[in-house]
């Protein structure tokens, strides 16, 4: 209604205008009755007022599709008027969606493509990677060592690159369970076992009584190692430990991973969960690609866990999961 | 002597791991034709399959199926997708077990292992019965028992692992990193404390066995089993 009066403001305008100057006219010409003026503006006001009701009974769905804003792409298309007017503003919306559903589509091909080429080719490496791992497994000097610590980055950097893909088709790809999480956590623990001795790091793990979490193991098993990979990294002395301590909180079940590594400065708290961000630690640090913690964070976000995180500069980070 | 049938293309890998599978004492072959990967298993006839899902013209589990019209033998799928689905497509295309790149030759010959067992009885055949031996000192995997000279002595699990390594790398420096490694299992984490301990255990049993001052520390770096005990007979 305020939009159909707006946009007939100039009518009522120039009509009222119209009015005046001839009633002028007739008033210089020498008729002086001002009753009769009256009447014959009230006649032709009517006319008016008849003429903008009709107007607006029309053309009334095609006011109001422009007034109110649209909920979903699909009532671009819903009910029609036959004025001319409404008709082809539908028209257009119609050919609209459909240029942009073409448009998306396309997209969404490509991107699908793009998914596609990139499982292909990380599972592609990991044969070579297996002929290197076998290669070095068998032999304990410190290149070889080396190479098979290097062997660990690139099967991590795959995996990254492999769930980060697969993030936005989380929907075919998961599967809910009751967990173990003391054999879920010791099994990623010791999957990373190169890491921990690697760096004089040790897990200490601390159950309060048999925790069973309803989670995906695949998904909660790469947040744990992202979590697991951070807190080895950042523990820079020797011989520290990573407490992994769980407890029931109320009706939650909460997996804590605590280490005593450097902590993160306060200036960087708020950012650690978005994506590509490294703040202070990923200067001084190398391989910090800001990817774990935001995608520990989205990961856990679909699954339905809540993720928290603590630290303090120098005293270490503790990272919660709530089940 | 247990016969084993590779179906992977990749040259490197199969290379590797037929000799791996020889020094365990089974007999390995890879197929060379896939087009023929039946005609092969029926040629060989192998008590068990390693099997990629990634092959040439058909996949693992077409010939898995193939297989199956033929034998029931263990067939171990080994493939670069760790996703629930997959496994679950190897299982039901009548796969006994499933293996992800990369592995460890420890889980991959555990697996083997336990899938023979499974099939043709406890502990059959020689190549379970592994002992590692250097200069008369006698390590017997299966039983965890070390001997020599006549007397034996038992071992714990871990001290075994440790006994395994040293002897088979005898005279040479084993760092305590991959002892660290070996002995670290998913029930138990070692640091270095306790690797020190586990260590002085072993040093004590071989004093046991009459064996003295072979076992080396070295400094900062690890361990070395210094085969002098074969001159004192």
């Amino acid at each position: 209604m305020k939009l159909f009066l707006r946009d007939q403001s100039p009518l009522i305008a120039v009509y009222l205008a119209q009015l005046l100057v001839i009633t002028y006219i007739y008033r210089l010409d020498g008729y002086r009755n001002t009753a009769i003026s009256l009447y014959a503006g009230l006649l032709s006001g009517c006319l008016l007022v008849g003429y903008l009701a009709y107007r607006y009974i029309t053309n009334r769905a095609f006011y109001n599709r422009l007034e109110e804003p649209l909920a979903s792409m699909e009532e671009f298309t819903g009910g029609t008027q036959s004025t001319p007017l409404a008709e082809s503003l539908q028209q257009l919306l119609k050919s609209q969606l459909r240029h942009y559903k073409t448009e998306l589509n396309q997209y969404k091909h490509k991107i699908e493509t793009q998914i596609h080429f990139i499982n292909q080719w990380v599972h592609q490496m990991k044969t070579p990677l297996s002929v290197i791992y076998l290669m070095v497994q068998d032999e304990d000097e410190p290149r070889f060592t080396a190479i098979g610590d290097e062997v660990d980055r690139l099967k991590k950097g795959l995996e990254t690159v492999l769930y980060t893909a697969r993030l936005d088709t989380f929907e075919h790809d998961f599967h809910v369970e009751a967990l173990d999480l003391e054999a879920v956590v010791r099994s990623v623990t010791s999957h990373q076992k190169r890491l921990f001795i690697r760096k004089r790091v040790f897990p200490v793990i601390r159950m309060e009584g048999a925790m069973t979490v309803h989670s995906d193991e695949k998904w909660l098993s790469f947040v744990l190692t992202q979590l697991i990979t951070n807190a080895v990294r950042y523990t820079v002395r020797e011989n520290r430990h990573i407490h992994f301590h769980g407890s029931s909180r109320g009706p939650d079940t909460v997996l804590e991973i605590r280490d005593e590594g450097v902590g993160i400065p306060a200036s960087d708290l708020p950012r650690v969960f978005d994506a590509y961000f490294t703040g202070e630690n990923g200067r001084s640090f190398q391989e910090s690609t800001g990817m774990g913690l935001y995608l520990a964070k989205q990961i856990c976000g679909k699954l339905g866990h809540r993720i928290e995180l603590e630290s303090a500069a120098g005293e270490g980070t503790v990272v919660r999961i709530l089940f | 002597m247990f016969k084993i049938l590779l179906v992977e293309d990749d040259k490197q890998l199969v290379s590797l791991l037929v000799g791996h599978l020889h020094k365990f004492g089974y007999e390995a072959q890879a197929v060379t034709d896939f087009d023929k990967v039946r005609k092969q298993f029926e040629l060989f006839s192998p008590h068990l399959v390693l099997m990629d899902v990634n092959l040439p013209k058909y996949d693992g589990y077409y010939w898995c199926r193939q297989i199956r019209n033929l034998s029931t033998c263990p067939i171990l799928f080994i493939s670069a997708r760790e996703g629930k689905m997959d496994q679950v497509m190897a299982l039901e295309n009548g796969a006994d077990d499933y293996i992800t790149k990369p592995f460890d030759y420890e889980i991959a010959m555990a697996k083997i292992k336990s899938q023979l067992r499974r099939a043709y009885g406890t502990y059959a055949g020689s190549s379970n019965e592994r002992t590692v031996s250097v200069e008369g000192l006698t390590f017997d995997v299966e039983r965890l028992a070390l001997s020599w000279n006549g007397e034996t002595v038992e071992l714990s699990h871990t001290e075994a692992k440790i006994v395994d390594e040293l002897l088979k790398k005898s005279g040479m420096l084993v760092s305590r990193d991959r002892l660290l490694e070996k002995i670290w299992d998913d029930q138990a984490f070692v640091d270095d404390n306790t690797l020190n301990v586990y260590v002085n255990r072993v040093r004590k049993k071989l004093t046991q066995l009459g064996i003295h001052d072979s076992l080396q520390t070295i400094r900062g770096q690890g361990y070395r089993l210094y085969p002098n005990w074969g001159k004192a007979l």
